[in-house]
């Protein structure tokens, strides 16, 4: 057998020696089991009630009597945001995220009632998910596990030894790694056909492509991202003169890592750029619409110039000689201005909260734990994009709900205004069902991986920096 | 003697980085929390400047009718941010601190939600409260974790307990210098936010300085029981980091987590669904039905009678009033299982330090779930007052010009709930005391025989 597999068997046989590492294991496939169970109660209890409700909306929407297509314009609809099926493996920005929008013509309304709003301050402890567990406790355990597997030798003085009989700086580097990784992977391994197997139990037996290789590349990353780790603790325990002040350098290691970085990122990004407030917002997409044209006003420009040229081409001298209803044309008209300057604003203050997260995305250069959060949660579905994505559908279908409604009026309704005693104007109710119900369409995973390339660069850079400091203090490193 | 043990204390280097490293994030706190308090009188300013030019151009817009006039205006109502609000930021990053609605129906509109980031929201804010309950405690466990077991692992101890008749008054001095290392960083950091951020001198600045104090005298105890059992080094760390993990990412995550699956919210979806049916059904149905429900809710309007119109707005209102008097029961069971949601994870905190002093902080700056749902209860009563106030006026079809407009300015709220000195001490009382005593007890056992 090679010295570095020797090295590796000699690790691992140690390690299991350690009676606090089972007290350890078992209390973290104690949390693991509480994670899993908690991550497959909230998804499927959240499936069950947006599911439930979604059904009810659109009865509700299919069931109104013969009514004017405006009023079933404002009566809407409503888009509940269902949860993905790796939701239950990585929480993500789940509980951040609004959960019910209204959509409605004229109006893009807030994505409201989130987890966050109905909860105390406990929740920005963070939650534990089985990811959240293995990106923050994991390291933390290898830490522990890793800190004394070269000081120690060193202290005792067998790593004099070690090295007398012709083992190489390298090889023991390598060796102990290998060790260390095959530690982890005794409780990774498991942990990762748990929630395989959760994760297929709530497919339906239809599990697509898009879902396997999430999840195939969500294993392979946090395999990657505790391999690092490993050898990091491998690292730092060989460069320490003693296990006291390798473990002291570790746990420092760890908490910049995965408590103050994190978080020191993202309010560096959210100082620096600032986001505006929901009043500047409004107002700013308010004041361009007025300036695009004042549909209130009988004398505003724009509008008197659409008025103008349709009774050109109709040769009418007032509105209600058109031979379709003029108020449905002027509101497509609006939605059509208001619908665009909304997309512009919003899309710029996308590009706020993009700059603002900028920093904690380059930041996974700096600090692994960045990038596994950022590419878990893509992957999970659980991320910024997958909001963003979830709001941007239901605008798109908010928009077509309108317009449908909006063309209804312009065809089936008399451009006549009835008097004050006349009933209003109706069409029938069959019109209903020729909007389709909303349905979240999930990215699929290649447009999710592409907001995530400067993560995919990381890991790729992490890789090649620890190899490179492998050969590097097999060099320069001695024995005392 | 004590002179010389802390000038050794400062004057080693990781001590000194450590020290400044606290400073330097508390300061760092000060700055976030002068921003994020300047945002929110920001958008307080804001939201009054708006409001007026929005009545303003309203009113030009709709001038003969108030009915149609009252359907477009909103009405804002402020939840007041105070100096001391910057030390804890709490959930108002979560929740908006600005509420604005128009009389019609009110479900629709108290829940909207404030524009985010949720990767702000998720990494969370580095205001003092985090510097205070995260980052505090693990210096205290740093300076501390080794102050026995290191003499005792280079055999410095014996000497020492040679020499030194009283043992145990050493260890307390030991622990004595770095306490007052820490607090004086904590003091600090506290005089420079006092005047950076304004902050009055009152009695909620001294509940925050006392329950910072017993929050660090909390983590001293920890580790002082800690160095009671005489351990070494290493274990002691490891132990220490375990408590600080235990009490800062594993307990909040599983008591939060029983918590929301103890009382779970599907009213709130529930209620939004309801009060939409519930007002635009009215539109299809005969008016009568819907105007006996609403004299019955307000019988003072009995005086007016329902105009012969097809269309009137009084009907109008009369069915935006159904909407949230048919979603009324969800409503009720939403905002009980929200009050049970809080005064159980208040409960529950008091038996996690951290936990304990975080929502106490929110509790003191006003910041907390507590805080959003007395202001959401007073955008219920505040609703309810234009409401009772223009109801008349539009079903007696009262001139708009007979209003003076400019005179609708934005309210605030300001929520000066007295918070309890007991419970909030009590709790990190206790537990300081239950450590102190059991790590006397084991240094009596023990001290001499180590």
């Amino acid at each position: 057998m090679i010295p570095e597999l020797l090295i590796a068997r000699h690790f691992w046989n140690n390690a299991f020696k350690n009676k606090a590492l089972f007290i350890l294991l078992v209390f973290i496939v104690f949390l693991l089991s509480y994670a899993a169970y908690t991550g497959w109660t909230s998804f499927v209890d959240q499936n069950e009630i947006t599911s439930g409700f979604q059904n009810q909306a659109r009865q509700d929407w299919l069931d109104n009597p013969d009514k004017h297509p405006h009023r079933m314009a404002h009566y809407g609809h409503f888009a509940f945001r269902p949860k993905a099926p790796l939701s239950i493996f990585d929480f993500g920005m789940e509980s951040f995220f609004g959960n019910t929008i209204f959509l409605e013509a004229h109006k893009q309304n807030a994505v409201n009632f989130s987890q966050a709003g109905f909860s105390t301050s406990m929740l920005r402890f963070g939650e534990i998910s089985i990811a959240q567990i293995l990106q923050i406790l994991l390291p933390l355990l290898i830490f522990f596990l890793g800190f004394g597997s070269i000081a120690s030798e060193r202290e005792n003085g067998t790593l004099k030894i070690i090295l007398t009989q012709g083992i190489s700086w390298k090889q023991l580097l390598i060796g102990k790694s290998l060790g260390m990784i095959q530690v982890t992977m005794a409780l990774y391994l498991p942990v990762m056909l748990a929630t395989i197997l959760l994760w297929s139990m709530l497919q339906n037996g239809s599990i697509s492509l898009d879902q396997i290789l999430r999840l195939l590349l969500v294993s392979l990353a946090y395999f990657i991202y505790l391999a690092i780790f490993c050898v990091i603790a491998i690292l730092i325990s060989a460069a320490s003169k003693t296990s006291k002040s390798a473990l002291v350098s570790l746990i420092g290691l760890w908490l910049a890592l995965t408590i103050v970085l994190p978080r020191a990122s993202q309010a560096l990004g959210t100082y620096i750029y600032p986001a505006p407030s929901k009043i500047t917002f409004q107002t700013g997409i308010e004041n361009d619409i007025l300036k695009e044209g004042d549909s209130h006003n009988p004398n505003d420009p724009h509008y008197k110039n659409i008025k103008d040229s349709l009774l050109l081409a109709h040769r009418a001298d007032s509105v209600q000689q058109l031979p379709f209803n003029y108020s449905g044309f002027i509101m497509a008209e609006g939605e059509k201005i208001s619908a665009r300057i909304y997309d512009q604003h919003f899309e710029k203050l996308l590009e706020v909260y993009q700059d603002q997260n900028s920093f904690s995305k380059t930041m996974a250069f700096f600090n692994p734990f960045m990038a596994i959060k950022n590419l878990s949660m893509t992957l999970s579905g659980t991320d910024y994009n997958a909001y963003i994505d979830f709001q941007r559908q239901a605008e798109a279908y908010r928009y077509a709900m309108a317009q449908k409604m909006n063309e209804l009026q312009i065809k089936y309704i008399s451009n006549k205004k009835p008097g004050p005693s006349d009933k209003p104007y109706i069409i029938d109710q069959k019109h209903w069902q020729e909007v389709p119900e909303f349905q979240y369409r999930p990215t699929g995973i290649s447009a999710v991986l592409k907001t995530e390339v400067i993560t995919f660069l990381a890991f790729i850079f992490w890789i090649t920096a620890l190899i490179c400091i492998i050969q590097l203090m097999s060099k320069k490193l001695n024995v005392n | 003697m004590i002179k010389l043990a802390f000038k050794n204390f400062i004057s080693s280097n990781g001590v000194k980085i450590g020290l400044l490293f606290l400073l330097i994030t508390g300061l760092v706190s000060v700055i976030i929390g002068k921003q994020f308090l300047e945002k929110q009188t920001g958008n307080a300013a804001e939201a009054a400047v708006f409001q007026k030019e929005h009545i303003a151009r309203n009113v030009q817009y709709h001038p003969k009718e108030i009915g149609l006039l009252l359907y477009y205006i909103k009405f804002s109502l402020i939840n007041e941010t105070k100096p001391i609000n910057s030390l804890s930021i709490g959930q108002r990053d979560v929740n908006s601190s600005i509420q604005s609605v128009t009389i019609r129906g009110l479900e629709a509109q108290k829940y909207d939600a404030d524009l985010q980031n949720p990767s702000n929201l998720l990494l969370g804010n580095i205001d003092f409260s985090f510097v205070l309950i995260y980052l505090f405690p693990l210096f205290i466990i740093a300076f501390t974790y080794n102050i026995i077991s290191e003499e005792k692992e280079s055999g410095t101890w014996k000497v020492a307990a040679v020499q030194s008749n009283n043992l145990f008054g050493l260890v307390l001095r030991l622990f004595a210098i770095r306490l007052s290392a820490i607090i004086v960083t904590l003091l600090v950091i506290l005089l420079v936010a006092l005047v950076v951020l304004n902050i009055p001198v009152d009695g909620r600045f001294f509940l925050l300085l006392i329950m910072s104090f017993l929050y660090i005298l909390f983590w001293f105890g920890v580790s002082f029981w800690i160095a009671s059992l005489g351990k070494s080094s290493s274990y002691n760390a490891v132990l220490l980091l375990s408590v600080w993990i235990s009490l800062i990412v594993i307990l909040p995550a599983v008591v939060n987590s029983y918590l929301v699956s103890k009382y779970p919210v599907p009213e709130a979806l529930e209620t939004t669904v309801k009060q939409r049916k519930g007002y635009h059904e009215k539109w299809d149905m005969d008016k009568k039905p819907t105007m006996d429900q609403f004299y019955a809710h307000y019988p003072e309007f009995k005086k007016f009678p329902l105009p012969e119109a097809e269309f009137s707005w009084l009907w109008y209102y009369a069915m935006q009033q159904a909407g949230d008097d048919d979603a009324s029961v969800e409503v009720a069971e939403l905002r009980k299982k929200l009050g049970l949601r809080n005064t159980a994870s208040i409960g529950i905190a008091r038996f996690i330090p951290t936990v304990h002093m975080q929502v106490q902080l929110d509790e003191i700056a006003k910041s907390g779930l507590t805080n959003q749902l007395a202001f959401m209860d007073q955008t219920s009563r505040f609703h309810e007052k234009m409401r009772l106030y223009f109801y008349p006026k539009i079903f007696s079809e009262s001139a708009v010009n007979n209003e003076n407009w400019a005179k609708f300015k934005v309210e605030t709220f300001s929520d000066n709930t007295p918070v309890s000195l007991p419970g909030a001490i009590a709790p990190l009382l206790v537990f300081t005391l239950l450590l102190a005593a059991l790590g006397w007890v084991n240094f009596r056992k023990n001290i001499y025989r180590w």
